[in-house]
Order: structure tokens, then C-alpha cells, then sequence
């Protein structure tokens, strides 16, 4: 079922497990600034950090004998770290859209947004 | 209502009776830190206090009060909003004020119990008076009871509360979540002979809480604190909490898998806790887009700048102290050699740390600023807010210094103890008196001291902050109201 780390593994083992996070939070990072402050120029370098992740994610799968099932564990890490960002860029999108059909009703409906955050002492 | 000036009568009833959770909460988190250090400091001199207080019983002590303290937070973090929320007073508020009496006096008896009965014969009679015996709830069974119905009490509260008063998606949220915390709690009270089956639903406890009913009940306090300090809107942050629930309990519940590879469960956990736990980090990866599209699109004008300095600091911590620290020994492959280590410690400290105590102490600012009758606390505070921003920085460097000198311990005994030396009894020795395990117990307790000090000036400022100041707090809401800047800043759609 699994075949342990190899003792000469150990340290890449937690280093690419490390570096498929923070590479992924940079792949994310940088793809959000490049679309909210419109700077395409960015963009190579969020999928400069996702190349980074890819690889890191190779290397794990080679330290950690992800074979047979596992592949499939390696697929859906590529994939799913590919695409969060495109679809959780896409909720912003529709949820701050929809916000803005509230600030601008077509309709006369009022909608109660109030808080008492909002409220002054 | 005067600024500047700490009067009780400033707050609801709701909050009157946060107040006190919080108060206790605090009290705790010192006794964490303290028992704490003496933990710390018997791994250095194991002969200190031998005998008087052992070190069982004092990372007992430290990982409990920890727990409670938690859980102290987060009670008092929704009577704090549920009033707000709801637009009603708190239902059946006496009751909760009783409940909170027998609440804390309970957890005080069950603490000078593990003080003065540190050893002796594990027995029916142990189990119901003096301790469980499992790691994190020790609490013996008179006290699971009593929680049991301090909670539901607490329950009836809030949902009473929101069902009489204004519905809305975070009391929503609170309710179920309450429903599914206080139920979960329920497993850790049986007993069973067989370790394994006993462990099994141990892990029903700690990990359905840790990873998911207390993550989202986090959701809803993260979500009601961003609407109060920087006006975000409610349709927003209740959008963001329902996907983010589905986010968490989508990876979370199954990585419950992670703990039950080495307890004597089927072979089959390997896959199951394997695969989700490895996708657990990617839910916190994609909200990096949330957070950089909001701070792009919004003013942040804020109303208590040390409460958002804390709200930051839990979205950091969370992401490295669960995302990265969990990650890197997450799969079976390589957890074999990790597990129980000072690598699992390395990551507890940052993840509990970074996802629960920073936002338990944003709502202890929340709470100060409101006391002191809704007072200016965002920028300009007096001395430059000189000791909020030091308790924050000792505090975070306390704990990330902890965490970085556990980790080199823990490396050291997955390599020597268990890889090398096959997890044997020499093997342990060997680990244990290897000097990158004492160095990294040295800095441990170095970085120990540091977090102490952050704590001590933490509780000095929330005893000080806002204090004589007549300024009233600024209204939050340019960011808020998601007002997309001029045309030119607009975000491009996708």
C-alpha cells in the first residue's frame, strides 16, 4: 500500500512538500495581482511559481514512491493547484458583481445592508 | 456612552457576558504559557520539580488550558456578536451567567485535581474523578458532563437568540456548526478497552474539531470581525463563508485519515487520509486570491488597527502553520517517521497558534475598544500604539521561533529514533541525547521566554489601550461598501 521514504530522502521530502505550499500561495498571489492591478507583465511569473510547484511536486511524488493510486493523488494536485485560482478568481468576480446590481437595483427593491459596525458610538 | 472611559454599562448583556469568557481566556493563556515553560524546562533538566510537579502533568496542564482557552474564546467571541447579529438581547442570558459560573469553576477543580493527583493506578473511579486519560480531554467524566451541559446551554443561547431575532447566513453557519461541535464532543465520553477503537473516535474530537467545526466557527467570527473593522459588506462575507465551509469540510472531514495510519485502522486509511489531507492546503492557497482581490478593489479604513494587526496575523499563521507545517508530513509515506515526534509539536504550536489564539486576540481588542466606550483605536494611538504592535511581534516571533527550533528537534528524531534506529528504545535514547534535539530544546525555551513577554505586554495594553482617550472610534465602511475605485483601479474581469 505504501513504501516508505528512503533515508537519504528525508530532507527532500519535507523541502518540496514545503515548496508545493508556498509555491502555490505565489502562483496565487501573483495571478490575483496581475488581474486585480491589471498588469499582465505578472502573469509569466505566476506561471513561472506554478512550473516551480509542478517540479515540487515531481520531486515529492519521486521521494514518496506516489505510484499506482498515488498517481492519481499527483494529478489532482496539479490540477486542483492550476485551477483554484482561476475559480476562486471567478467568485470575486461574480460575487462583487452581484454587489454591484444590489448598489444599482434595477428594481425598486431596497436591500438591508446595515450593521452596527457601520454605526458611529 | 464616553470615550475613553472603561464603564460596564458600555456594553450589551451579550458582551458583558463575553467579557467574562474572555477574561478567563486570558487568564488561561498565561497558565498555557506557564506550564508551558516548566514542560520546556524539564526537557532540559529533567530532575527540575521531579517528583512535585512531573512533566506529565504539566504538558497536561499546558495542552488543556490551551484547549479551554480556545474554547473560552470562541464562547465568548459569539455572545459577543450574537446580540448585533440577531438585533435581540441575548435569550436567557441569567442562565448563561450561571452557566459561565459553573463553567469556570468546574475547569479550576478539574486543574488543582491534575495538580494534586498527578500519579497513581488508572481505575473505573479514575476515569470519572480524576482523569480520562486521553491526550488533549483529559477532563474526567463528572466534568465531560458538565461541558457537555454548559454547552448545550450556551447552544440554546445563541440559536434561541438568532431564531427569536434577525436570521442571518453567519448565525446560520454558527448554529449548525455549534450542532456539529457539541455533538462531536459526545465521542471522546465513551470508553473502550480496545486502544484502537478507543483512539479512533478520539480522533473524532480532537481532528472534527481542530480541523473543521472549529475552522468554521472561525468563518463566522472571522466573517462578523471584518464587517466591524473594516465595514466589508454582509452579502460578501456570507458568500465567502458558505465556500468556505464547503472548502474545509470538502478536504477536512476525510483528512481525519492523516490520524488513523499508525492507531491499528484498515489499511485502506492510508489512501483516504492520504489523498484529502494532501488537498487540505489547497483551499487556503486559492483564498490568497480572495484577500489580494479585496485589498485591490477596497479602501481599508479601518476602525481598531491592532484588532485587523491580529486578523492578519491568523490569516499567516494559518496558512504556514496548517497549510505548510502540515503538508510536509501529511503523506503515510513520510508520517511514519514523523508521527509523535517534535515535528507534530512544531506544527500544533503554529497551527493552534495561528489559526485560533490570533483571533481570539483580535476580539479581546474588539472588546477592549467597546468597553472603553467605543474608542479611537485606529492610527495615531498614544506612543504610536508602541506596545500592541511589540505584543504582537514577541508574540508571533515567540511562537515562530518555537516552531522553527521543534522542527529541527523533530527532524532529528524521525531521522535517529525512527528511521536510523528502527523506533526502539535505544533509538529514542539515542534521539534524545543527540545534541541538535538539545539545541533545538535550548531555543525552544529561549523562544519561550519571548512568547511570555509578548503575553505579559499584551495583557498590559488591553488594561491600558484606549484608556483617558476622548477621540471616538472612526466608522469603517469605505472599503466596506466595495466601492470599486475610479474606473481606471477597477479590477479586470477574467
Amino acid at each position: 500500500m505504501i513504501q516508505p521514504v528512503d533515508l537519504q530522502d528525508f530532507f527532500i521530502t519535507f523541502f518540496s512538500g514545503a515548496m508545493i505550499i508556498i509555491a502555490g500561495a505565489a502562483y496565487a498571489l501573483l495571478f490575483a495581482l496581475s488581474r486585480v492591478h491589471r498588469m499582465p507583465r505578472l502573469m509569466p511569473f505566476a506561471y513561472l511559481a506554478y512550473v516551480f510547484l509542478f517540479i515540487s511536486v515531481l520531486v515529492l511524488a519521486e521521494a514518496t514512491h506516489l505510484y499506482g493510486f498515488w498517481r492519481i493523488l499527483v494529478v489532482t494536485m496539479l490540477l486542483g493547484y492550476l485551477l483554484a485560482p482561476h475559480a476562486i478568481w471567478h467568485l470575486c468576480v461574480g460575487t462583487h458583481a452581484a454587489l454591484e446590481e444590489d448598489a444599482n437595483p434595477k428594481s425598486p427593491i431596497p436591500e438591508d445592508n446595515t450593521h452596527s459596525g457601520r454605526r458611529s458610538a | 456612552m464616553k470615550p475613553g472611559v472603561s464603564e460596564i454599562s458600555n456594553l450589551s448583556g451579550g458582551q458583558q457576558l463575553a467579557l467574562k469568557y474572555f477574561l478567563v481566556a486570558g487568564v488561561l493563556f498565561g497558565a498555557q504559557l506557564f506550564f508551558g515553560l516548566l514542560a520546556g524546562l524539564q526537557y532540559l533538566r529533567p530532575e527540575f520539580l521531579y517528583g512535585i510537579l512531573d512533566f506529565s502533568t504539566n504538558r497536561m496542564v499546558h495542552i488543556n488550558a490551551m484547549v479551554v482557552w480556545m474554547l473560552f474564546g470562541f464562547i465568548g467571541c459569539a455572545y459577543w456578536l450574537i446580540e448585533d447579529e440577531s438585533g435581540i438581547p441575548v435569550v436567557g442570558l441569567k442562565l448563561g451567567n450561571l452557566i459561565f459560573w459553573v463553567f469556570t469553576t468546574a475547569v479550576a477543580v478539574v486543574v488543582v485535581v491534575y495538580l494534586f493527583v498527578q500519579i497513581g493506578p488508572g481505575t473505573d473511579t479514575t476515569i470519572w474523578f480524576i482523569n480520562e486519560g486521553r491526550e488533549y480531554i483529559e477532563a474526567p467524566r463528572w466534568a465531560d458532563i458538565g461541558i457537555v451541559v454548559c454547552v448545550l446551554v450556551f447552544f440554546f443561547n445563541i440559536a434561541a437568540t438568532a431564531l427569536k431575532g434577525r436570521t442571518t447566513g453567519i448565525t446560520g453557519v454558527l448554529i449548525l456548526d455549534l450542532i456539529a461541535l457539541a455533538g462531536l464532543y459526545l465521542a471522546g465520553m465513551v470508553y473502550f478497552t480496545n486502544i484502537s477503537i478507543d483512539q479512533y473516535w478520539w480522533w473524532w474530537v480532537i481532528h472534527l474539531w481542530v480541523e473543521a467545526t472549529w475552522e468554521v466557527l472561525v468563518g463566522c467570527i472571522m466573517a462578523w470581525g471584518l464587517m466591524t473593522t473594516l465595514g466589508a459588506r454582509r452579502k460578501i462575507v456570507q458568500t465567502w463563508l458558505y465556500i468556505e465551509v464547503a472548502l474545509m469540510f470538502g478536504s477536512g472531514i476525510l483528512g481525519l485519515g492523516h490520524h488513523y495510519f499508525w492507531i491499528g485502522t484498515p489499511e485502506y486509511w492510508f489512501s483516504i487520509g492520504g489523498f484529502f489531507s494532501a488537498l487540505e492546503p489547497i483551499p487556503l492557497v486559492a483564498m490568497v486570491v480572495h484577500a489580494i482581490y479585496d485589498s485591490g478593489t477596497h479602501r481599508f479604513t479601518n476602525s481598531n488597527h491592532p484588532a485587523l494587526g491580529w486578523l492578519i496575523a491568523h490569516a499567516f499563521g494559518n496558512f504556514f502553520g496548517a497549510g505548510v507545517w502540515g503538508f510536509m508530513h501529511t503523506l503515510p509515506q513520510i508520517n511514519l517517521f514523523t508521527h509523535g515526534t517534535q515535528w507534530t509539536s512544531s506544527h500544533g504550536h503554529l497551527a493552534f497558534f495561528g489559526a485560533y489564539a490570533t483571533i481570539n486576540i483580535a476580539f479581546f481588542y474588539l472588546a477592549a475598544q467597546k468597553l472603553r466606550g467605543n474608542v479611537w483605536m485606529a492610527g495615531e494611538l498614544a506612543g504610536n500604539g508602541w506596545r500592541w504592535k511589540w505584543s504582537l511581534a514577541l508574540l508571533n516571533i515567540g511562537v515562530v521561533g518555537m516552531t522553527m527550533a521543534l522542527l529541527i528537534s523533530g527532524y532529528e528524531q524521525s531521522f535517529v529514533e525512527r528511521a536510523i534506529e528502527g523506533s526502539g528504545w535505544a533509538g529514542y535514547f539515542a534521539a534524545q541525547n543527540h545534541p541538535w534535539f538539545i539545541q533545538g530544546m535550548v531555543w525552544r525555551m529561549a523562544f519561550g521566554w519571548i512568547t511570555l513577554a509578548g503575553y505579559l505586554l499584551m495583557v498590559w495594553d488591553l488594561l491600558t489601550i484606549g484608556v483617558g482617550d476622548s477621540r471616538a472610534a472612526i466608522v469603517p465602511g469605505g472599503g466596506g461598501d466595495a466601492v470599486l475605485e475610479e474606473a481606471g483601479s477597477a479590477p479586470a474581469t477574467a
